[in-house]
């Protein structure tokens, strides 16, 4: 008989109440290896309440958080070699450089004294702080800063990889850095991220959950699927019956004059609808993934409470 | 190395790197120093007068034990100051939550912070120590009874490094964690006065105050009962720092 395999992280009714006040409520998640998961919602939607338990900073009021299928709060020294975590402001002793510090935590989390020159050497590289690794953190800029964060997350190697707004005062350039360095990290471990960026989560997670007021409201995959809407450009002017009358396509909304929001049918390919676009004459200019269809869930959700909020 | 080894040593590095911890080191020598080279003086000066008479007291009496009493009485003041950062600090930098996220367990971060504290407490007790030692090479020392006074102060400044942990494990503040340790320690130190005036000074109350378990060892005497009391200070400070962080980890902060 096999052992049941449990998720990395699991997610069990848990609840949170802050001085009384209900922050997160019935929270239910799993997440496996190699996935990033996105943590999405408004500011005050719960997103680092949540991101604390699953770092096994903040006990639940409710429910479990199961890191292997073992309780994290029963157990917390899980937490020291399979966790890795980024709060909201990188928690950095600034008076020390960036290979001391970092060779601190890999110590602090367990890693054998042989192994720690390595493991630091090694997420200098991956988080390319090579050229400042002996300047003190609080010389360096804040972009600096985080990847020093960053670091301490993942020089330990876990298995579940917790981050809290990532790329929060990065420049453009240092946010692409991140969302590859994210990407990457989801290859071989499980990651959360928590932002209110859609972009971030479009970037660089397979799936989203959104959170507001508390509650999990929407989790889904952010892959290619033929449930996701495309965002079509094409030079003829047409209308929604010339999409209907490919065989894939199921709806077809127009955005502006030549660009248009089409959805697949189920069984339908995109390669497979490209191909009778382009054989139809369309004039197909642009294809991809409609990012709209994330935000106008977002916003749905997080208009649905407005007046509510506003009373 | 333990996990609390760690922390502690990354505590006594992170003094080091800072001007803070130097100058208080320096202030604290500069003081006594000071302070040592006046009674030397006193004593020197008083010392052919002594020349003559049965069991005079020497040296140790009148140069080395008033100047570590001295110093026991300016710990009251530095200690809060060393510890006041420990944990509160964290809190004000945000930085808590990499001691708390890595599965260390808060009994082992309140050891490792109090262990950091404290080795900086006895470097300063050594410094001062030094001064005193240094008339061994020119005058006889009463060495066992120096002895047992740096072992009492030891024991001293053991005991208000706890109380400074604890404090900076309450506070949010650094400033206030200081301010509060010293009130403990003011207390502490002040609770029999009361009873004294009343001639009392062997009831349960002056049990509680530090001095009288602290002067025994300026007189040479290392009594079990007084290194017990510094050591269940050390213990219950430690025990309710630990549930502070158990707290603030059921809290959020």
């Amino acid at each position: 008989m096999t052992a049941p395999t449990h998720p990395i992280l699991a997610l069990q009714h848990v609840g949170r109440s802050l001085a009384g006040r209900t922050v997160v409520r019935e929270l239910n998640l799993e997440l496996g290896g190699g996935e990033v998961l996105g943590l999405l919602g408004v500011n005050g939607a719960g997103k680092t309440t949540s991101l604390r338990m699953i770092a096994g900073v903040l006990a639940p009021t409710s429910g479990t958080v199961r890191l292997g299928g073992e309780d994290l709060y029963e157990q917390p020294e899980l937490a020291r070699r399979r966790i890795g975590y980024l709060p909201e402001t990188p928690p950095l002793h600034a008076e020390l450089s960036a290979e001391e510090f970092l060779a601190f935590c890999a110590r602090l989390r367990g890693v054998a004294r042989g192994a720690v020159a390595a493991a630091v050497a090694r997420a200098l590289e991956r988080c390319e702080l090579g050229d400042v690794r002996r300047r003190p953190m609080a010389q360096l800029s804040k972009g600096f800063r985080q990847r020093v964060g960053l670091a301490q997350a993942i020089l330990h190697e876990p298995e579940l990889i917790v981050l809290d707004e990532p790329a929060s005062g990065l420049d453009p350039v240092q946010a692409l850095k991140l969302r590859e360095l994210v990407r990457g990290l989801g290859e071989d471990h499980a990651v959360v991220l928590s932002t209110h960026v859609l972009s971030d989560v479009q970037a660089c997670c397979d799936r989203v959950a959104i959170l507001h007021r508390g509650e999990l409201r929407h989790i889904g995959g952010l892959g290619p699927s033929s449930d996701q809407a495309l965002r079509v450009g094409v030079s003829r002017r047409l209308h929604s019956v010339d999409w209907l009358s490919l065989p894939p396509v199921a709806t077809a909304e127009a955005i502006d004059a030549t660009h248009w929001r089409v959805r697949l049918k189920p069984e339908a390919a995109v390669d497979e609808f490209a191909a009778a676009v382009v054989e139809r004459g369309f004039g197909l200019q642009e294809l991809r993934a409609d990012a709209s269809s994330l935000e106008h869930t977002f916003l749905a959700i997080a208009a649905a409470d407005a007046p509510a909020e506003a009373a | 190395m333990s996990v609390a080894g760690l922390i502690a040593r990354h505590e006594g590095r992170r003094l080091v790197v800072q001007p803070f911890a130097w100058t208080l080191a320096a202030i604290v020598v500069a003081l006594m120093a000071w302070q040592f080279l006046l009674s030397l003086q006193g004593f020197l000066q008083l010392a052919p007068k002594l020349g003559g008479i049965k069991d005079a007291p020497g040296v140790t009496d009148l140069v080395a034990i008033p100047l570590l009493r001295s110093f026991g009485n300016l710990l009251v003041l530095l200690v809060p100051l060393i510890t006041m950062r420990t944990l509160a600090g964290e809190r004000r930098a945000q930085t808590l939550p990499l001691l708390l996220a890595s599965g260390v367990g808060n009994a082992r971060i309140v050891l490792g912070k109090y262990l950091g504290a404290f080795g900086f407490a006895l470097v300063l007790i050594v410094l001062v120590a030094a001064m005193p030692l240094a008339l061994g090479f020119g005058a006889p020392l009463d060495l066992g009874r120096i002895a047992a006074a740096l072992l009492g102060l030891a024991l001293f400044a053991a005991a208000l490094t706890a109380i400074g942990v604890l404090a900076s494990a309450w506070a949010a503040q650094p400033a206030l964690a200081a301010a509060a340790a010293l009130a403990i320690t003011s207390l502490l130190a002040v609770v029999d006065a009361g009873a004294r005036l009343q001639g009392i000074s062997n009831a349960g109350i002056n049990y509680l105050a530090l001095p009288s378990h602290l002067e025994p060892f300026f007189r040479g005497l290392v009594a079990s009962v007084d290194i017990v009391y510094f050591v269940l200070i050390v213990v219950v400070a430690l025990v309710l720092a630990t549930r502070r962080l158990d707290t603030l980890r059921s809290r959020a902060d």
